[in-house]
């Protein structure tokens, strides 16, 4: 099951101006959209594992790219995902 | 009267540009040579129309409405919106309005019902195999995104028999045209999921050994078995499978294959052989 808003913040965040005002001024973007409460921590806490079952793999990749993870650190993160998942 | 001229695969990583710079010299080497295979074969096929089947990454449609086929009918599309891609040499790309909405009727006929657009943005998808294989001059583009991001997806199968409908409606166009096709995407890979990275080097090499048996069953079931385990990326062999039945399940010719973990994908390049049988009713 996909979060709208989650998908939706992501999706819009391929947009450049964006993406540079998402880096400048994190807080104040996600304000405007309707995030559920442990969905906003877990953007700002880069808890890729809890965010990734809600989110198109697509999506999640771009974000953590726009949010300046590292590769390896992102790829460290969703295999580590997997582990969480299947215990 | 149009003719399908040449029927052709190639995978489109993002990285195949975006780390360009830094891949190492074996890698740029076979991919420069198996891109410029499938550019040199549809250079030499003449075509006035290229038909490119792609995934949309995200770029025209969204949650809010994800067809599973939309067929682009404008007179224009716009070039690739990633930054990563400014230097790609065309900002929009010349559509053939005419043929699109002949194959979007034909396969409505057929028991298809795509969307259809009269404005796309094309991706990487698109943009890369195009670019890559040094297709001069560009022909008119008509753009049919099948859906590979997000379920549901269209089955195997009916991405087979979609690329039969529209064999046969380029083969009862009115216009004098020659057409190709182009399908983008695959093999197996995994983006942005917890197999980031893996290739599943055994599905692909059983996948293009479906394909050159020409086995149309055992390759579609194939495919609904092992499609969904070899990485969300290896959706996109739908693509390949609607090239499949445009030639008919025929003449398949394997270009390379290499898995290429640099890139993340089981880069793959094809081509097929154009089916005459196809009915054309002409």
């Amino acid at each position: 099951m996909r979060d709208y808003w989650l998908n939706r913040l992501f999706f819009d965040l391929q947009n450049p101006a964006a993406a540079a005002e998402y880096r400048a001024d994190r807080d104040n973007v996600l304000a405007r959209y309707p995030l559920k409460p442990v969905l906003r921590e877990a953007i700002v806490a880069n808890d890729v594992a809890t965010l990734a079952p809600l989110v198109n793999a697509y999506l999640l990749r771009f974000y953590f790219l726009v949010a300046g993870m590292p590769e390896e650190e992102f790829l460290r993160r969703i295999r580590a995902s997997g582990e969480q998942a299947h215990g | 009267m149009a003719d399908l001229v040449g029927i052709y695969a190639a995978s489109h990583g993002p990285m195949i540009v975006r780390s360009w710079d830094v891949l190492p010299p074996a890698s740029k080497h076979t991919l420069t040579t198996a891109f410029a295979e499938v550019g040199r074969r549809i250079n030499a096929a003449k075509p006035d129309v290229l038909i490119v089947i792609s995934p949309d990454h995200w770029v025209n449609f969204f949650l809010d409405n994800l067809p599973s086929i939309s067929i682009g009918v404008g007179e224009t599309h716009d070039g690739p919106p990633e930054p990563w891609l400014n230097d790609f040499p065309h900002k929009q790309l010349a559509g053939h309005a005419s043929l699109a909405q002949h194959i979007t009727e034909h396969v409505f006929n057929c028991g298809f019902e795509p969307s259809v657009s009269y404005k796309l943005a094309l991706d990487h998808g698109f943009c890369i195999p195009l670019w890559k294989a040094g297709i001069d001059p560009l022909p008119a583009i008509v753009p049919i995104i099948i859906n590979t991001v997000e379920a549901p997806f269209p089955s195997a199968a009916r991405c087979f028999d979609f690329g039969r409908s529209i064999a046969e409606a380029v083969n009862r166009y009115e216009g004098s045209l020659r057409v190709a096709l182009l399908a983008t995407g695959g093999l197996s890979h995994s983006i942005g999921e917890a197999t980031m990275g893996q290739i599943d080097e055994a599905f692909d090499r059983e996948c293009l050994q479906h394909f050159a048996s020409g086995d149309r069953d055992v390759l579609l079931k194939f495919l609904e078995r092992k499609m969904p385990l070899a990485g969300n990326g290896a959706a996109e062999v739908r693509n390949w499978a609607a090239a499949h039945g445009a030639a008919g399940a025929r003449g398949f010719d394997l270009i390379h294959y290499s898995a290429m973990p640099e890139i993340y994908v089981g880069c793959g390049f094809a081509a097929w052989g154009v089916d005459k049988n196809i009915n054309t009713n002409k």
